[in-house]
C-alpha cells in the first residue's frame, strides 16, 4: 500500500467514519446545483438531505466549508458572471440566477467579482471586440 | 493576478499529448516549438477558455526524482474534477487505464486516482 493509500485511509476513518452522510449532502449540494434559481430554503435542501434544518447547517458547514446559504449564492454568481459573458443584460441575468432584486445581486456581484455587473460586462464586450478587431 | 496555467511534468511530450487528448479527452491548445521540447498545453473540452495543463518536459534531473518519489509514494500530482466518477471511471477502463485508488467515498466528494503513464498520479474527484 503506498502512503498516500495510507493517508485516504485513516483520514476516511478518522474525519468520515459515515460514508451515507457524504451521500445525504451531495443530494442537497447537487438540489442547489440544479435549482440554484428557484427559492430555494433551508427546510427545503435538509429534507433533501433527510436531517433536521439545523443538523443539515452542521453538517454541510463540517463537511463543505461553507453554509448552504453561502454555496448557493456562489452557484448563482457563478451563473451570472456566465451568462453575462454570454451578453445578457443585467436585469435578465439576475432574475434567472434566482436573485431577488438588481441592487443585492449587484451589490453582491461587486463583492465577489470587484467590479458591477454593468462593467463586467462592459470590459467584457470591450475585450471581445478588441480580439475580433484584432 | 490569475491562475491561467499549471503543470504537470512528463517525460515524453508526444506521449503524453497522446494520452491527455486521447485518453483522457482533453484538447490541445498550443503547440509552440522550443528547441528540442515544446510548450504544449492541454485545456477540457468545455472550456477551452479555462485553466491551461502545460505538459512539461524533465530535463531538469532532480525533476525526475522529485517525480519518482511522488509516484512510489502514489501521492497525484494534478486532480481535476469530474462529473460523474463512476462513468468516467468505467470509461478510463476500458482505455486500459491503471486506477490505484478506485472510486472511494472521502466526505462530501467522491474520489479515484489513476496513473497517467507519464509517471505522474491523477486525482479525479466528483464534488
Amino acid at each position: 500500500m503506498t502512503y498516500y493509500q495510507q493517508q485516504l485511509q485513516q483520514l476516511q476513518a478518522r474525519l468520515y467514519p459515515q460514508p451515507e452522510v457524504g451521500d445525504r449532502l451531495r443530494r442537497a449540494r447537487h438540489l442547489i446545483d440544479r435549482q440554484f434559481a428557484d427559492p430555494l430554503d433551508l427546510g427545503q435542501l435538509a429534507a433533501a438531505a433527510c436531517y433536521s434544518r439545523f443538523h443539515f447547517l452542521r453538517q454541510f458547514k463540517r463537511y463543505y466549508g461553507c453554509t448552504p446559504h453561502e454555496y448557493l449564492r456562489t452557484v448563482r454568481l457563478a451563473h451570472a458572471r456566465r451568462a453575462l459573458l454570454a451578453g445578457q443584460s443585467v436585469r435578465d441575468v439576475c432574475f434567472a440566477a434566482g436573485f431577488d432584486s438588481v441592487s443585492s445581486f449587484s451589490g453582491l456581484f461587486r463583492e465577489w467579482a470587484g467590479c458591477s455587473p454593468a462593467a463586467f460586462r462592459q470590459r467584457r464586450a470591450k475585450s471581445n471586440f478588441g480580439e475580433a478587431g484584432s | 493576478m490569475n491562475i491561467r496555467l499549471t503543470s504537470i511534468p512528463v517525460a515524453d511530450q508526444a506521449h503524453a499529448l497522446t494520452f491527455y487528448t486521447q485518453v483522457l479527452g482533453f484538447v490541445k491548445k498550443t503547440d509552440v516549438p522550443l528547441g528540442e521540447h515544446k510548450w504544449l498545453t492541454v485545456v477540457a473540452p468545455n472550456e477551452r477558455d479555462g485553466v491551461e495543463l502545460l505538459l512539461e518536459p524533465m530535463s531538469f534531473a532532480p525533476a525526475q526524482t522529485y517525480q519518482q518519489a511522488w509516484f512510489e509514494a502514489g501521492i497525484p500530482a494534478a486532480m481535476f474534477h469530474v462529473e460523474d466518477l463512476q462513468q468516467e471511471y468505467e470509461r478510463l477502463l476500458g482505455h486500459g487505464v491503471h486506477f490505484s485508488v478506485l472510486p472511494t467515498a472521502m466526505g462530501a466528494v467522491r474520489l479515484a486516482v489513476l496513473a497517467d503513464t507519464c509517471g505522474n498520479y491523477l486525482q479525479l474527484v466528483q464534488l
